[in-house]
């Protein structure tokens, strides 16, 4: 009975002493996979700001600041899924017309793209801000889903391109190897071997990485957008038309005087202490932003570095 | 190369014909929206001997109409009604109260406009040489610390706080050091993260943000454009210095030593050069490749440096810069003079598109030995 005993806390022991390992080694693991550990550090950063904001925003701020960062990353998602598709649709098209000896349509479908290429990304989407505008006054949009959506398409139609770039480079580099041609002659269709052998088996990481950079450049981009209409297009087109987010957050006058506090922190750092209690919404939100773009950079790049991708 | 000046000629004739299509379209349509709608109001509107201001000249309008055609006294007030319905627009909304301003593309305009232009090409050729140099040295300062085997400062303060070696109030004053270090570069990265609006705000009451040189500061340093373009190079040196040729240089016995204080390192200062060379060193044949590489992609740092001036103009209501000007355009729905300002910075990210082609085809040739 006792080396039974023995043998089951020698068990236990050893299961203690897996269990441990195992903890050691997911740590280790995300040492190792930086790009996981910069995911966690982003989640727990916006978790510990949550906290923070919990304990000392107001809570009419708090509600501002929560649905701004919601509808910020759902416009950012919905972008992400929107462009994939465009870039997607309009890579596999480019490539049929290409190859299909449809000259023409090949022909116009690339100048379109050059066309909305060479629009500076900000000057579209703040053009595309003009049609949200029109159609929300006109009462067409009236649903705030429904603006996240137009907002998420507007956005994605000047960020595909890099999908679609993507998608191509992809199957020209597939194209130039033996087993394209190897499955042709084996009687698989191309849009198989196109979606299933190179796109799906073949350039998952490649689109998860162009996923994770397109999340980061719209949030900037939103932001960026919905600052500038906050702040220069104030009279008709303001807060109140759109659903808010955390450019539209940072625009207005509590936030603008919370930044604003930031510089006399360095005539007087006493008042250090006060940013984080008194100018707590501006701060927060201008940090969710800076700490967004600076945790997917850093996401995206040790992604590339630990997948080998450049 | 004549193929792709005949390609970029083309694509601006097609492009420029599209938005002068455009741009006339919108410019009829705001005419006739500019218009009154109903030729009796219009007609009412252009008689100058009758003040629609003043009751008296009011209704003697309405008497007349009532006299000659008595049987429509119920149209003659309607009509009287959109009179001063027109008027009133004519006063309060805001479309009419652009300043004594013209409505459409005028002559005046367009100086006005072509000047601020001429300072947003300079202000962004200035920020584009900055940054195209900052990222190659820092790129190459990044790469070359990294063969040096320097870690980063959490890594050097954990190797501090556990060697045993140093005292102990000695060990912690250096761990103490690193941590601030490793802190500094942290606010550093937010910093160079951060949208441009985010740091003029936070420095609006030290500096003149609406000055040019915070302008390319900005540009410079702001919306990540700096982190991006470092990382970039970094990352085709690191490419390079995997190729079979860097080996085949190393049995050949190049210099490959990347210390600053070794006579066949690196010097520090060649790093910092504009023109940089690193003779007889391997490392002078990986810089030339990576920088080859580079030259392509300064097309697309090119419109990152765009975007970021046109959020900086933007955000800051920079009174005075172009596209502060065509943001005002858009408040007052003047969609013409807006399309006249996309098609001039499409002209820019063009002109700047031709500029890298012909730099990278006449480096190719000196590369490839063509005549």
């Amino acid at each position: 009975m006792l080396s039974w005993n023995g043998r089951r806390g020698g068990l236990r022991i050893e299961r203690k002493h897996m269990h441990r390992e195992r903890a050691g080694g997911g740590l280790q693991s995300l040492l190792q996979y930086k790009d996981a550990l910069w995911l966690a550090i982003w989640l727990a950063g916006l978790a510990a700001l949550g906290v923070w904001d919990v304990l000392f925003l107001n809570r009419p701020a708090l509600t501002r600041l929560a649905a701004a960062s919601v509808n910020t990353a759902l416009v950012a998602s919905g972008v992400v899924v929107c462009s994939s598709l465009m870039g997607w649709v309009s890579a596999l098209a480019l490539h049929f017309f290409d190859h299909g000896r449809h000259r023409w349509a090949y022909l116009l479908t690339t100048f379109l793209l050059s066309l909305i290429r060479s629009v500076p990304q900000i000057v579209g989407i703040l053009l595309g801000y003009v049609v949200l505008t029109l159609l929300i006054r006109g009462e067409v949009l009236r649903q705030q889903a429904s603006q996240l959506v137009v907002m998420s398409l507007i956005i994605s139609v000047f960020v595909f391109l890099e999908v679609t770039d993507l998608i191509r480079e992809r199957i020209r580099h597939y194209r130039k190897l033996d087993f394209f041609d190897a499955m042709l002659c084996s009687g698989v269709r191309e849009g198989r071997i196109i979606n299933l052998e190179i796109l799906w088996k073949n350039s998952r990481a490649h689109l998860l990485h162009k996923a994770i950079h397109i999340f980061g450049a719209t949030v900037f981009l939103l932001c960026s957008v919905d600052f500038i209409i906050s702040v220069g297009l104030s009279t008709d087109v303001s807060l109140s038309n759109f659903p808010p987010t955390l450019g539209g957050l940072l625009a207005t006058m509590d936030s603008k005087q919370d930044i604003l506090a930031i510089s006399t922190v360095s005539t007087d750092p006493l008042a250090l202490p006060d940013l984080f209690f008194e100018h707590l919404q501006g701060i927060s939100t201008a940090f969710t932003i800076v700490f967004t773009l600076l945790c997917m950079y850093r996401i995206s790049s040790h992604f590339v570095a630990r997948r080998r991708l450049e | 190369m004549k193929r792709k000046l005949l390609e970029h000629l083309f694509s601006v004739v097609v492009v420029g014909a599209v938005f002068g299509f455009v741009i006339v379209g919108v410019h009829q349509q705001q005419a006739e929206e500019a218009g009154v709608h109903d030729p009796a109001v219009a007609e009412a509107l252009g008689l100058r001997f009758l003040d629609f201001g003043d009751p008296l000249d009011r209704a003697l309008y309405k008497e007349s109409l009532d006299a000659f055609i008595p049987q429509q006294r119920e149209r003659h007030e309607a009509l009287l009604e959109a009179i001063l319905d027109a008027r009133r627009q004519q006063f309060t909304d805001e479309l009419y109260k652009t300043g004594a301003e013209q409505r459409g593309i005028t002559g005046e305009k367009l100086q006005r406009v072509l000047g601020m232009y001429v300072q947003f090409i300079l202000v962004y050729v200035v920020v584009m040489a900055i940054s195209v140099y900052a990222a190659e040295t820092f790129g190459t300062l990044r790469f070359v610390r990294s063969k040096q085997g320097t870690s980063s400062s959490l890594a050097q303060m954990m190797i501090v706080l556990t060697n045993d070696t140093i005292p102990a109030p000695q060990r912690y004053l250096r761990a103490l050091g690193l941590l601030i270090a490793a802190c500094a570069k942290g606010a550093g990265l937010m910093i160079l993260f951060s949208p441009a609006y985010v740091i003029a705000y936070s420095f609006k009451t030290r500096f003149d943000t609406d000055s040019v040189v915070f302008m390319i500061v900005l540009g410079i340093v702001s919306n990540g454009v700096l982190v991006h373009y470092v990382n970039k190079f970094y990352t085709f040196l690191v490419a390079e210095s995997r190729k079979g040729y860097v080996e085949t240089a190393l049995v050949k016995n190049l210099n490959h030593s990347y210390s600053t204080r070794d006579p066949d390192g690196i010097y520090r200062g060649d790093i910092f050069r504009i023109r940089k060379r690193f003779p007889k060193h391997v490392f002078q044949h990986i810089y030339l490749n990576a920088h080859h590489q580079y030259l392509p992609a300064l097309k697309e740092h090119a419109a990152f440096v765009v975007s970021g001036l046109v959020i900086i103009e933007m955000a800051l209501n920079i009174q005075g810069h172009l596209n502060y000007e065509m943001l005002k355009y858009i408040l007052y729905k003047q969609y013409d003079m807006v399309l006249v300002i996309v098609f001039a910075i499409y002209l820019l990210v063009k002109g700047t598109e031709v500029f890298v082609d012909v730099i990278v085809e006449r480096e190719a040739r000196r590369l490839e030995n063509r005549a």
